[in-house]
């Protein structure tokens, strides 16, 4: 134990990775040890700043000090990180070979025999190592079955927080060395079994998977039954939470249940980590998020722009926010065309396409409260439409849908709205809450809030603390 | 079932659904043969649900009676049985799409796919389908195929109806006019409502152009219906 006292001291000045390698082995040995999961937890907290400054030979080393000489698996790690044979190394090879056909393979183990836990650990730090160049990319796809081979073999609850990683990892390997569907049938199986033996933090890694998996092709329907089909455990940790939430909200946006989406978003960025520490979730989470209120009908805050992590991410759509603002047909499409590669990657272009409605209703709505008679004509003008048929119809359309109060006379081809509404109209005494806004398509917005809203009265899914309805 | 009654089966199917006009009576008799017969075959050999040892050929073999099958759902008017045959085709489309050479028939069928779920106002359903086709987003608007639905759905949403019905003539095959012919009595209900509450009064003549009436009787005649 003075052992690692003294290591302990060490890391104030900065281990060498090879150092910081053997105090996690000891640590996750202490771990298994005495039943204390949060040595474990500690050395993966440092798994992403440490495997950025691992390499081969860092590796190497690690499993020398780790593994006495002779030591049959080890080999097999061994090669994993070695790329060039050197005769140095040959001979290392040849005499640990010589040394594995005199040892029995039935494991006597000796007490500075790591345990497993280890040998998964140090997999782990090989394939993110072999990430990190193209060509070991096929190496790590083999290891990363291999390893999930071992780690299902191994049916240890102490294992489990570090299998949830390599899960995360073996994924990377399949994107990037191989078709990330061939990893599917792996994540089915575990994912069955995990939910068994009640391992829920690989669970719900799992279920992250999976359903990145799915969605990565497109296949939503496969995603929802898997959705409808497990439940998420709820001892996962917060990022898990995030990610879960946020495919959720991707999923529920496609079939147009906004306001569903719009909860899972918001519970997506309450339980993401920082900003700073991962900023690309962040901004991937409030594009979405962005694009969801706009298809509610509301105008996102303006704030949520200004905001240095996003500013530049989200620029794009900071465009779209505008034009729908404005209700002009023109520039949505020019936006739209001007920044579509973007959306495509970001996977948000078909659901801004669907903005387009939401753009003629705000310039539709516009007209209504600065005209109190405008021809059809002046309308299709105005709003870039193609015809003044088109425009008559458009126009019946939005009085009937209740985005405007007014009139179509026919035979003179125009309509006729009330004009001005003041702020004391019925719609305030519905919503005295949101006669703050200035926003125009506020009404509207709330109007269809309160639609969606009546519709979940019906369906008995208001949870209790939402709004204070007054009953006890 | 031997290959070559299968082979010869195949080929009467293939005559008699190019003849000009289909015949429709002879194409259902030799699919109902061909389905007791063959596809049971077909699953026999596992071909119809293929798990990757049939060989190649069979594949595309079965994949076109299915195709063939599924447009002469909709030339005799058979819609679930088109549901039934789409989504038989659509394992050979979404899995086996890197094994099998590229089908012809494909989007065209895509595209009704996408029609059928229109006249059915599956709308979630419709952008589900439409997120995993197999297209970038761009291209979506090219595809003639894809584009008349994908339109057509535009324009029902923002009530630019005229366009749909304009939309008639300009369909990209014979089959996608059956769909939207059972879309305008969609249509005409959605206008009749939005008539109802944009217009105080409307002679009876203009109201008859709007739901695209050429004559004033029809529109009575519709209205009696729909009363």
């Amino acid at each position: 134990m003075a052992n690692v006292e003294t290591t302990k001291k060490d890391e104030e000045k900065a281990l060498s990775p090879t150092a910081e390698i053997k105090l996690n082995v000891t640590l996750i040995d202490r771990a298994v040890v005495e039943l204390e999961p949060r040595f474990t937890h500690r050395v993966l907290r440092s798994l992403t700043a440490l495997r950025k400054r691992t390499d081969d030979k860092v590796l190497r080393s690690a499993i020398e000090e780790n593994y006495p000489a002779g030591v049959y698996y080890a080999l097999n790690l061994y090669r994993a990180v070695i790329k060039t044979i050197t005769g140095a190394d040959r001979a290392m090879d040849v005499d640990s070979a010589a040394e594995t056909t005199t040892t029995t393979p039935a494991q006597s183990k000796p007490s500075s025999d790591p345990v497993p836990e280890v040998e998964i650990y140090l997999r782990l730090l090989i394939i993110h190592y072999l990430h990190t160049s193209k060509e070991n990319y096929a190496k790590s796809v083999q290891l990363s079955k291999e390893t999930v081979d071992k780690m299902q073999s191994l049916n240890r609850r102490s294992m489990d927080p570090i299998a949830a990683k390599v899960w995360f990892a073996v994924e990377r390997s399949f994107e990037l060395g191989g078709e990330l569907a061939d990893a599917r049938p792996l994540f089915l199986a575990a994912q069955r079994t995990a939910a068994l033996r009640h391992d829920d933090d690989t669970h719900a890694s799992l279920i992250n998977r999976l359903l990145r998996s799915y969605l990565h092709y497109s296949l939503y329907d496969q995603a929802d039954k898997l959705i409808s089909k497990t439940t998420f455990p709820t001892s996962a940790s917060n990022p898990q939470f995030a990610r879960y939430h946020y495919f959720l909200g991707r999923i529920k946006a496609v079939q147009l249940n906004y306001s569903a989406a719009h909860t899972n978003l918001q519970q997506a960025i309450r339980r993401a980590p920082s900003a700073k520490t991962a900023p690309g979730f962040y901004q991937a989470v409030h594009k979405l998020f962005v694009v969801v209120e706009m298809l509610m009908g509301d105008i996102p805050d303006r704030s949520i722009f200004r905001r240095p992590v996003l500013e530049k991410a989200l620029g794009a759509y900071f465009d779209i926010v505008k034009a729908v603002r404005t209700g002009s047909l023109s520039e949505f499409q020019a936006t739209l065309t001007k920044h579509a590669a973007q959306f495509d990657a970001d996977k948000t272009y078909t659901l801004i396409v669907r903005l387009r409605q939401n753009v003629i209703k705000t310039g539709i709505r516009r007209l209504s409260l600065s005209y109190s008679r405008i021809s059809l004509r002046d309308i299709c003008l105005k709003l870039n439409l193609d015809s003044e048929e088109d425009a008559e119809y458009i126009v019946g359309k939005a009085i009937r849908d209740g985005v405007i109060e007014g009139r179509i006379i026919h035979e003179k081809g125009w309509m006729e709205c009330e004009g001005r509404k003041n702020g004391y109209g019925p719609e305030a005494m519905r919503y005295p809450l949101d006669a703050h806004r200035k926003e125009l398509a506020a009404a509207q917005g709330a109007r269809e809030r309160e639609r969606e809203l009546a519709k979940e009265i019906q369906e008995g899914d208001l949870d209790d603390d939402d709004g204070g309805l007054g009953d006890f | 079932m031997a290959p070559r009654q299968l082979q010869s089966l195949y080929k009467d199917l293939q005559r008699a659904f190019d003849a000009r006009p289909s015949d429709l009576k002879k194409c259902g008799l030799l699919l109902a043969q061909l389905k007791a017969r063959a596809l049971i075959g077909l699953i026999e050999t596992g071909l119809l649900l293929p798990n990757g040892e049939a060989s190649l050929n069979d594949m595309v073999i079965a994949r076109d009676i299915l195709e063939i099958g599924a447009f002469w759902s909709i030339r005799a008017k058979d819609i679930p049985s088109f549901d039934r045959y789409f989504s038989q085709l659509h394992t050979f489309y979404t899995d086996y799409r890197s094994s099998l050479p590229p089908s012809k028939r494909e989007f065209p069928l895509r595209g009704l796919n996408l029609i059928r779920l229109l006249t059915q106002n599956r709308i979630a359903d419709f952008h589900a389908t439409l997120e995993s086709l197999p297209l970038p987003a761009d291209e979506i608007g090219v595809n003639p195929y894809i584009r008349h639905p994908v339109n057509l759905e535009r324009w029902l949403m923002e009530g630019s109806y005229s366009k749909v019905w304009n939309a008639r003539e300009e369909a990209p095959a014979e089959e996608y006019k059956f769909f939207v012919d059972s879309l305008m009595g969609t249509i005409r209900n959605e206008i009749a409502s939005c008539e109802e509450a944009a217009y105080e009064s409307l002679p009876i003549k203009d109201a008859a152009t709007l739901l695209f009436f050429t004559s004033q009787s029809e529109l009575l005649r519709e209205d009696g219906k729909s009363m």
